[in-house]
C-alpha cells in the first residue's frame, strides 16, 4: 500500500488507570511522508502520551493506529517489534544508558535487526558498527565513540541519541521534546540534524517542541495538543496571537528562542 | 492537567470505590492497633507493678470474659474519636485529612457532630459502600460539615498552612508517647537489671583475663582430638572458603533471578505478575530465616561440622538475601534507557542485557562484597549448629572448659584469629566498594 499517508491515528484515547487521567480523548490526524509534523501544548497536555502510544511505549485504552497500514494496536509481540524497528525515537532526557559507551549506545538502535543470540554477547556484524561509526560522524561526534555516554555533554548526548535513531533506517522519527534540556544554541543544531534526516532522508519526522518559534522554523505542520484535545490543526504561518492563547491559555506571552 | 471524575457521568464500579477506600481503611486499621498496643502496655505494666487480680498462677494475662470485648470497644472508640478530632498517624501516613467544603480545617463542633453521626451510620455504612454519590462514599461525611479528603488529590486547591511543629502536633506527641512506652515495656519485659550488671561485675573477670592472653599453642599445629580438629590456620581456610563460595555461587544464582523478581521487568502481563509474586515470596521467606537455623537443617543432612553444611547454609540465605536486594536496585534503576532501547523493536531479554545490566553492576559488586562481609562473620559461627568452620574449634575449647587447664586462653587466641581475619577482609571490601561507588 503505498499511499503517500504514513500514519493514521483514529480516535485515540487513553485513560491512566491510577488517577482516573484522561490523557488523550478521541484523538483523530494523519500525517503524511515526508511531513516535518510538530506537537505543541502545556505540558501535560498529553503530547509525550501521544507520541508513546504510536510505538505502543504506552497502550493506548481505545482507538486505532495505522502505520504504513497496518494497525499498530493490534500487532502481535513479534509485529510489534518490526514496525518499532521502523519508527525512531529520541528523548527530552536523551535516555541513554549512562554507563555504557557511545558505540554500544548507538549500536542498540540495531538491536532489532542483529540476531539475538550474537547480541546476548555484545557482537554486532561489521557492517553494523560501521554504520555506527559512518552516523557518528554524520553528528559530528566521531571522537567521542569510545566514551562513556555519561562523560558526554548534553548536546552531544542528544546527538548520540539522533545516531542511535539513525542505526534503524527508519521510515519515522518521533522527538519527544528532543531540545528541551539543551541550551538554544545547541538546540537549534540539533533541531537541523533532524530537518537534515527529514529532507535528505526523507524521515518523516513528527517533534513535540515548548517553543513555538522552533515549531514555526522546522515545522511544514503544527498540531496543538490542549488536556488531550487536538485544539489546532494546520500551518505554522496560521498561529496568531489569538491561536496562541487559545493553546497555552490567557496568561501565556510567547517567548523567543533564536 | 485536569482530572475529570467518572462520577459525574455514572457511577464508579465497585471496584474503584474500594480502592478509594482503601487508605481509609488503612489509616484505620492502623490507628486502631496503635491504640491495641497502648491497651496491652498499660494491661502489662499495671500486673507488672501492682499485681493486678487478673494475672493467673503462671503471670499470664487473664481478662473476665467481659474483659476484652471491652477493651476492644473502648480501643475502637479512641479510634474513632482520635480520628474525628485530630490528625492522627494513621491518617497523616495514608495522606488523608479531614476538611471543610473550603478545604480548611473544621470547627470544633462539627467535629463532634462527625463524631456522633460516624456511630449512628455506622450499620448502614456497608449499604452506601454499594452507592455511588458525588459526596463522598462515607455516610457520615455528608451530614457533618468535614469529609476525608486524600492530600494528594486537593493538594493544589488547599489554602496555604504554615508548617507546624512536629512536636507539638498530636501525632508527634502520641508517637512520642508510644515510644516511650516500648522503652518501659522493653526494659521490663527483658528484665534489665543494671544493679545486677555491676554487682556481678567479678564474675566474668578472670574469662576476660584469659582471653586477652591468647595461647597460640594451635596456630599451625595439627590438633586432632577426635579425628575432625585440625590448626587454626586450616579451619580458618575453611571458614573463608566456606564464605568465599557462598558468595560467589549465590551471587551467580541470584543475578538471574534478580530479574525475575523485577516489577519493572515482569510487571508486563499476569504470568509475569504471577513470576514476580512467587520470586519475592521465596526471597523473603528464605530470607527471614537465618542461615545459622538453615545450617541445623544442613548439619544432619550433610553430616555435624562438616563445612559442606555451613556452605549451603550460608549459600541458600545469601541467594535469598542477594536476590533481594539485587530485585530492588533493578527496579530503582532509570526507566529511560528501558523505553528507549524498547522502542528500537529489540527484545524484552535485549532490554535487560543493554539497557538494565550497565545499570546496576556497580551496585550488584558493592552489595555482593556487602555480602561477602556477613558471610564470613556468619562462617566463624556457624559451627555453633555443626556447620563446621573455625567455629568448630571455638567450641571444642569453650566446652573444654573445667578439663583443660587453658582452654579460655586457646579460645582467645581463635577470638583474637577471627578478628584479625574479619578486619582484614572488612578492610579490603570497604577500600573496594569504595572504588566501585
Amino acid at each position: 500500500m503505498a499511499t503517500d499517508e504514513l500514519i493514521r491515528v483514529e480516535h485515540l484515547t487513553k485513560i491512566y488507570e491510577r488517577g482516573d487521567i484522561v490523557a488523550l480523548k478521541d484523538i483523530s490526524f494523519t500525517v503524511k511522508r515526508g511531513e516535518f509534523l510538530v506537537l505543541i501544548g502545556l505540558s501535560g497536555s498529553g503530547k509525550s502520551t501521544l507520541l508513546r502510544c504510536i510505538n505502543r511505549l504506552i497502550e493506548p485504552t481505545s482507538g486505532r493506529i495505522l502505520f504504513d497500514g497496518i494497525d499498530v494496536t493490534k500487532a502481535s509481540a513479534k509485529q510489534l517489534r518490526q514496525l518499532r524497528r521502523r519508527m525512531a525515537m529520541i528523548f527530552q532526557h536523551f535516555n541513554l544508558v549512562k554507563r555504557s559507551s557511545v558505540l554500544t549506545n548507538v549500536l542498540a538502535g540495531r538491536l532489532g535487526y542483529v540476531h539475538p543470540a550474537a547480541s546476548a554477547i555484545h557482537r554486532f556484524p561489521k557492517e553494523d558498527i560501521d554504520a555506527a561509526i559512518a552516523n557518528l560522524e554524520r553528528v559530528g561526534i566521531p571522537e567521542q565513540i569510545y566514551k562513556r555516554a555519561d562523560e558526554l555533554s548534553g548536546g552531544q548526548q542528544q546527538r548520540v541519541g539522533i545516531a542511535r535513531a539513525l542505526m534503524q533506517r527508519p521510515d519515522l522519527l518521533m522527538a519527544d521534546e528532543p531540545v528541551s534540556a539543551l541550551d538554544p544554541a545547541t538546540a537549534h543544531s540539533v533541531m537541523q540534524y533532524l530537518e537534515q534526516m527529514n529532507r535528505e532522508d526523507g524521515v518523516t519526522v513528527i517533534a513535540s517542541l515548548h517553543f513555538l518559534s522552533l515549531a514555526r522554523r522546522y515545522g511544514t505542520r503544527i498540531l496543538a495538543l490542549k488536556d488531550g484535545e487536538i485544539v489546532f490543526e494546520g500551518l505554522p504561518a496560521e498561529i496568531d496571537g489569538k491561536k496562541f492563547k487559545e493553546i497555552y491559555g490567557e496568561e501565556a506571552e510567547e517567548v523567543e528562542v533564536r | 492537567m485536569k482530572r475529570p471524575r467518572k462520577s459525574k457521568s455514572g457511577s464508579r464500579p465497585l471496584a474503584l470505590r474500594l480502592a478509594a477506600l482503601r487508605p481509609r481503611i488503612a489509616a484505620f486499621l492502623l490507628d486502631w492497633a496503635s491504640w491495641g498496643y497502648i491497651a496491652y502496655g498499660v494491661m502489662y505494666l499495671l500486673n507488672k507493678y501492682w499485681y493486678l487480680r487478673y494475672v493467673d498462677f503462671y503471670g499470664r494475662l487473664t481478662l473476665p470474659s467481659w474483659g476484652w470485648p471491652l477493651v476492644i470497644l473502648a480501643t475502637l472508640e479512641l479510634t474513632l474519636l482520635s480520628h474525628a478530632f485530630v490528625q492522627t498517624i494513621g491518617l497523616s501516613l495514608f495522606g488523608l485529612r479531614v476538611l471543610g467544603p473550603d478545604l480548611r480545617r473544621i470547627p470544633l463542633r462539627a467535629r463532634l457532630r462527625r463524631f456522633i453521626v460516624q456511630h449512628a451510620v455506622l450499620l448502614a455504612q456497608p449499604v452506601a459502600l454499594f452507592r455511588d454519590r458525588p459526596g463522598g462514599l462515607l455516610l457520615h461525611d455528608s451530614p457533618t460539615t468535614g469529609r476525608m479528603h486524600l492530600v494528594a488529590r486537593v493538594k493544589d486547591e488547599m489554602p496555604p498552612e504554615p508548617p507546624e511543629k512536629v512536636w507539638r502536633t498530636y501525632r508527634g506527641i502520641f508517637l512520642a508517647g508510644l515510644l516511650g512506652l516500648t522503652f518501659w515495656l522493653g526494659w521490663k519485659i527483658t528484665t534489665i537489671n543494671l544493679q545486677m550488671l555491676i554487682e556481678r561485675i567479678g564474675k566474668s573477670g578472670h574469662i576476660w583475663r584469659d582471653l586477652f592472653t591468647p595461647h597460640f599453642t594451635y596456630l599451625t599445629e595439627y590438633v586432632n582430638e577426635r579425628g575432625r580438629l585440625y590448626s587454626i590456620t586450616y579451619h580458618m581456610m575453611e571458614t573463608i572458603f566456606m564464605a568465599f563460595f557462598a558468595t560467589v555461587t549465590g551471587a551467580a544464582i541470584a543475578f538471574p533471578l534478580s530479574f525475575l523478581g523485577a516489577r519493572n521487568i515482569m510487571g508486563f502481563n499476569k504470568l509475569g505478575w504471577l513470576v514476580y509474586s512467587v520470586m519475592r515470596l521465596l526471597f523473603n521467606v528464605f530470607r527471614s530465616i537465618e542461615s545459622i537455623l538453615m545450617a541445623v537443617l544442613f548439619a544432619v543432612w550433610v553430616g555435624f561440622g562438616n563445612p559442606f553444611a555451613g556452605a549451603m547454609a550460608l549459600l541458600l540465605h545469601t541467594v535469598a538475601a542477594l536476590g533481594k536486594l539485587y530485585s530492588e536496585q533493578v527496579e530503582g534503576i532509570d526507566p529511560g534507557p528501558l523505553e528507549a532501547i524498547t522502542a528500537t523493536g529489540a527484545r524484552r531479554w535485549q532490554v535487560v542485557v543493554y539497557g538494565v545490566i550497565p545499570q546496576i553492576i556497580p551496585s550488584y559488586l558493592a552489595f555482593t562484597l556487602y555480602r561477602w562481609d556477613i558471610n564470613i562473620r556468619m562462617a566463624t559461627i556457624i559451627a555453633l549448629v555443626g556447620g563446621g568452620g573455625i567455629g568448630t574449634l571455638l567450641f571444642y575449647f569453650k566446652n573444654e572448659v573445667g578439663r583443660l587447664p587453658d582452654a579460655w586462653n586457646q579460645v582467645g587466641a581463635i577470638v583474637v584469629s577471627i578478628v584479625v581475619v574479619v578486619w582484614a577482609l572488612d578492610y579490603i571490601s570497604a577500600r573496594v566498594r569504595e572504588k566501585i561507588g
